[in-house]
């Protein structure tokens, strides 16, 4: 066991390459951060923006043809760089992934009670029995209704919201320390988006697990994350407590981001807040900043240099000109373009 | 909108740098892009071109037999020898080209057709309709084609025409239950139902929506059609039942040339069953850099 | 599952239907007609008024159909001249043979094409990977007899291994001498891979690429035991779909095989049937052929529904065809 206060997730400089055919994709690019234990953890950034790569690097689901620097240390192991053999036995037991597509997330043709119990057979040899047994402990606490009758369906016969519950309950019936859950709620419905989201925190609560909810809707973000990873084009763009990223976001991409929300004040007959441009092409590393492109406040030095971290306590932002409070108001006050 | 996990699976990502071709014609791009299909298709187009054109520049007499020149190993005058009855070998192979790959490209042309055509009416009309048609593929495919053609090739002695539609009314099969379960997909899409409420009629919106939707599953199955039909003739040929001499194909001269397997004349053999082997090769190259050219699932049926 | 079979079996049924009436209809198709055809040339009037009357090729065709598949259905096949013999009879004799080559074939295919499909789909893109698309791009693509024949020149005229011609008369003489069946089976068994050994890699890589396997290795299930546990099944369901609908392909062959080998299968028969005109007899394989084919499928199918619980569902709900 790792001394109290040990962070349950540590990464450092995390740097993830994809090597295609004819080009390499930076999709992770010096990223830092860390989790502590039990808590949510939001990393929040656009489709391509690397937050998914850097989910499964963390998991250690990475495919062959990409190249892995820095350091990733789960409950004070580190983990980035170990064979195939030494990550398998970490998989499942300390680190559990949830994916995006609870119904291709699970075998067709096998039913629910093994697969859910399928980690507890191949990580402690546990009978037959015994993983019967926990799944259906696991499908109780997931909150599906008779877990006995549902093991031995298939997962065809089961709704969405069920199939992700199931998915979720696959992932934590080892009792990791960490959850990954990669875009959870993006294939269901808002009603059952809620109550999955729900879910997360009754776990929490009961099995202390931490979570990286990983996703790119703000509003996923706000009610359930403890902090808030901003991510743009594989790098930090902001982090810090999900409260003061909302009230107060530094980075100007994550002020366009919470822009650009639809929000009950928002005044009836305005146009809709966009972020104009597209994100960047990863395969080709730039000097500075990558916001530039898209930024109201960029300078000479956005293009030419990289902005350190600079921040107060725990919140943490890349940009030489972030917003501030003042502009903020003003912003909101005024009727967009 | 990068796709994360295409990327991560190998495929080149959508990104900002590339500009996009017209729909129409990506899938053009995608082939050339895949050198074995192009190195299939220009095995294609050379050896037709040996076959048709090739007569035109090495005259041989490919009609009256030689006494006293039969196989003459390749030397001078004769580059590939000379065949059982004095035919050069050569020129024989550019004429038994042309028979094999009129043929084949005849017999592919008949089964697309009446397989297009049959399995999208069936697929578009649906129901009972559909039904009993496709009962019927299924009752004819039930019957294995050699089979089949063993009985028509024996009724009907075949001339080219009739061994073009003989092999073909054996292969319409598979391209009518392909284009068949394009039809049932693509009827519900909402052009077609917007073109039926606009009183377009039914003979038009399936050539014009369906079929033309359905393009790239047939001009794949198309290939592979020509591909087959070169070995079904082959075997029909093997088996006597091909067309009778002067003309030959190159089954024909394949099997010929095995009944000398012992003699060691090598060069009756390998020349045809060469050709038979890289033609084929090069159809299913083509046919399969059209796929994935086209995005088709390997495992549609 | 019950309502599925139901509609499987019906649907076999009408195609089975259909199979006599194709049949039918290519009896019909001999120049001048049946009689004329099977009696032969110098057949007198007298002779095909009889010979019609007999056969009951008098009045209108859907008499003559019903007459026909009659006799059919109470094992009268129609009667050999050329060989003196009921069709049924030779039937009787020569499939069980076809049938125990074939089955021997394809069971050796499925065994050797599944484990090398797995092998390549888990070394894609790499030399091994290349090496055996190639070789199975060219087999597939050399017509079998010369594949035969190769086989034969090499194993058994040069190396002298295996003979060159396949045992005849009865099972106990196949089963005294199993080495001349290695040339035959062989040949079939490599035709059967060349064709399957695409369609089982391509499965095999569409299964490893689903999420449900990123998942299973998200558990830490190995490899082998990714394979083993979940690819597997599901890849192999489409397998067997395929096996059922390749019955045709398989059995034609089969045909040249027992050609090429002298084999006393349903094969050769038709062949010697086409070259004597004896239509009685290449009608009659036709039709069994065609029945066994239609039940071929129908197996096929049921079995890919045991293994693909999907399917059993679909059809309780009622859903499509």
């Amino acid at each position: 066991m790792s001394a109290p206060g040990t962070p349950v997730l540590q990464v450092t400089d995390l740097e993830v390459d994809i090597k295609l055919r004819r080009s390499v994709v930076h999709a992770v690019q010096g990223v830092t951060l860390k989790v502590g234990e039990g808590e949510t953890v939001g990393i929040v950034g656009e489709s391509g923006c690397g937050k998914s790569t850097l989910g499964l690097a963390l998991a250690g689901l990475l495919p062959s043809n990409t190249a892995v620097r820095g350091s990733i240390r789960l409950a004070d192991r580190e983990v980035a760089g170990l064979r195939e053999r030494e990550l398998r036995r970490v998989r499942g037991t300390e680190v559990g992934i949830v994916f995006q597509d609870p119904m291709t997330s699970l075998n067709p043709t096998q039913r629910i009670g093994v697969q859910v119990g399928e980690t507890l057979r191949v990580q402690s040899g546990a009978s037959k029995a015994e993983a019967r047994a926990a799944a259906a402990d696991m499908l109780n606490l997931v909150g599906l209704p008779r877990p006995l009758e549902q093991l031995d369906r298939f997962p065809h016969e089961l709704s969405g919201g069920m199939r992700q519950r199931v998915v979720i309950a696959a992932a934590l019936v080892c009792h990791p320390r960490l959850l990954i859950a990669d875009e959870p709620t993006t294939a269901l419905d808002v009603t059952t988006q809620a109550q999955i989201l729900e879910l997360f925190g009754h776990l929490r609560e009961t099995l202390g697990m931490a979570t990286l909810l990983i996703t790119h809707d703000m509003g996923v973000v706000a009610g359930h994350a403890d902090r808030v990873f901003v991510m743009y084009a594989g790098r930090e763009a902001e982090t810090g407590d999900t409260a003061e990223i909302f009230d107060a976001p530094r980075h100007r991409y994550t002020a366009a981001l919470l822009d650009s929300v639809l929000r009950l004040e928002t005044p009836h007959k305005s146009e809709l807040a966009t972020i104009p441009g597209r994100p960047p092409d990863l395969t080709v590393s730039t000097a500075g900043c990558p916001f530039v492109p898209r930024c109201p406040a960029a300078s000479g030095q956005c293009s030419t240099e990289l902005p350190a971290i600079s921040g107060e306590g725990d919140h943490h932002w890349r940009c030489f000109h972030p917003a501030d409070q003042a502009e903020d108001n003003l912003s909101a006050a005024e009727a967009p373009r | 909108m990068e796709n994360v996990t295409a990327v991560l699976s190998g495929e080149e990502p959508g990104g900002t740098g590339e500009a996009e071709a017209s729909g129409g014609w990506l899938w053009l791009r995608a082939f050339a892009a895949n050198r074995l299909a192009v190195a299939g298709l220009v095995v294609v187009v050379v050896l037709t071109l040996f076959s048709f054109l090739g007569p035109l520049l090495y005259h041989t007499d490919q009609i009256h037999t030689r006494i006293g020149m039969e196989t003459l190993p390749p030397g001078p005058g004769h580059p590939l020898g000379t065949d059982d009855v004095g035919y050069d070998q050569l020129g024989r192979l550019m004429v038994g080209g042309q028979t094999t790959l009129e043929v084949a490209f005849g017999a592919a042309a008949v089964a697309v057709l009446v397989g297009v055509a049959w399995g999208a009416v069936a697929g578009y009309v649906g129901g009972l309709i559909d039904g009993l048609m496709m009962r019927i593929v299924d009752a004819l495919l039930a019957i294995p084609a050699l089979l089949l053609l063993l009985y028509l090739a024996t009724v009907f002695r075949p001339d080219v025409l009739m061994l073009i539609i003989v092999v073909g009314l054996t292969a319409w099969l598979v391209p009518a239950r392909l284009v068949r379960a394009e039809a049932l997909t693509l009827r519900s899409r909402e052009y077609v139902l917007a073109a039926k409420t606009m009183g377009v009629r039914t003979p038009t919106v399936i050539v014009r929506h369906i079929v033309a939707n359905s393009i790239g599953t047939i001009l794949v199955n198309a290939t592979f059609q020509v591909a087959d039909a070169i070995l079904v003739v082959a075997a029909l040929s093997f088996l006597g039942l091909g067309i009778a001499p002067p003309a030959t194909n190159w089954g024909a001269m394949l099997s010929n040339g095995l009944n000398y397997t012992y003699s060691g004349y090598w060069w009756l053999t390998y020349p045809p069953g060469v050709a038979i082997v890289v033609t084929v090769v090069a159809f299913n190259l083509i046919g399969d850099g059209l796929r994935d050219a086209f995005g088709l699932d390997t495992r549609r049926q | 599952m019950i309502r599925f079979l139901v509609r499987r079996c019906a649907q076999a049924l009408l195609v089975l239907l259909l199979v006599t009436i194709i049949v039918f209809g290519l009896s019909r198709l001999l120049p001048g007609g049946p009689a004329r055809a099977i009696l032969g040339v110098h057949a007198t009037p007298t002779n095909i008024a009889a010979f019609n009357r007999e056969n009951g090729l008098n009045g209108p065709l859907p008499a003559q159909y019903w007459h026909w598949l009659s006799g059919v259905l109470t094992g009268n096949l129609g009667f050999s001249y050329v060989l003196n013999q009921p069709v049924s009879s030779l039937l009787a004799q020569r499939l069980p043979k076809t049938a125990f080559l074939a089955g021997i074939s394809v069971v050796l295919a499925v065994l050797i094409a599944v484990p090398v499909g797995l092998y390549q789909a888990v070394r894609r893109g790499r030399a091994d990977d290349y090496a055996v698309t190639t070789v199975t791009f060219v087999l597939y693509s050399t017509p079998a007899f010369w594949v035969a024949l190769l086989l034969i020149d090499i194993l058994s005229v040069r190396l002298h291994v295996f003979p060159a011609e396949a045992p005849q008369g009865s099972f106990s003489t196949i089963f005294s001498d199993p080495s001349a069946m290695v040339l035959p089976v062989l040949t079939i068994t490599l035709v059967t891979i060349a064709a399957f050994s695409r369609y089982i890699r391509s499965s095999v890589l569409d299964e490893l690429a689903q999420d449900y396997v990123r998942m299973a290795r998200s558990k830490g299930t190995s490899q082998p035991g990714i394979l083993l546990r979940h690819v597997l099944r599901n890849a192999l369901s489409p397998v067997v779909t395929l096996l059922g609908l390749s019955l045709p392909f398989i059995l034609s062959g089969t045909l040249i095989t027992e050609y090429v080998f002298n084999y006393p299968g349903v094969g050769l028969l038709a062949f010697n049937a086409a070259t004597s005109q004896d239509y009685p007899v290449l009608l009659g394989v036709v039709l069994v052929v065609g029945v066994a084919t239609v039940a071929g499928s129908l197996l096929a199918d049921i079995a890919y529904a045991l293994l693909d619980p999907r399917v059993q569902l679909a059809s309780d709900a009622g859903a499509g065809r």
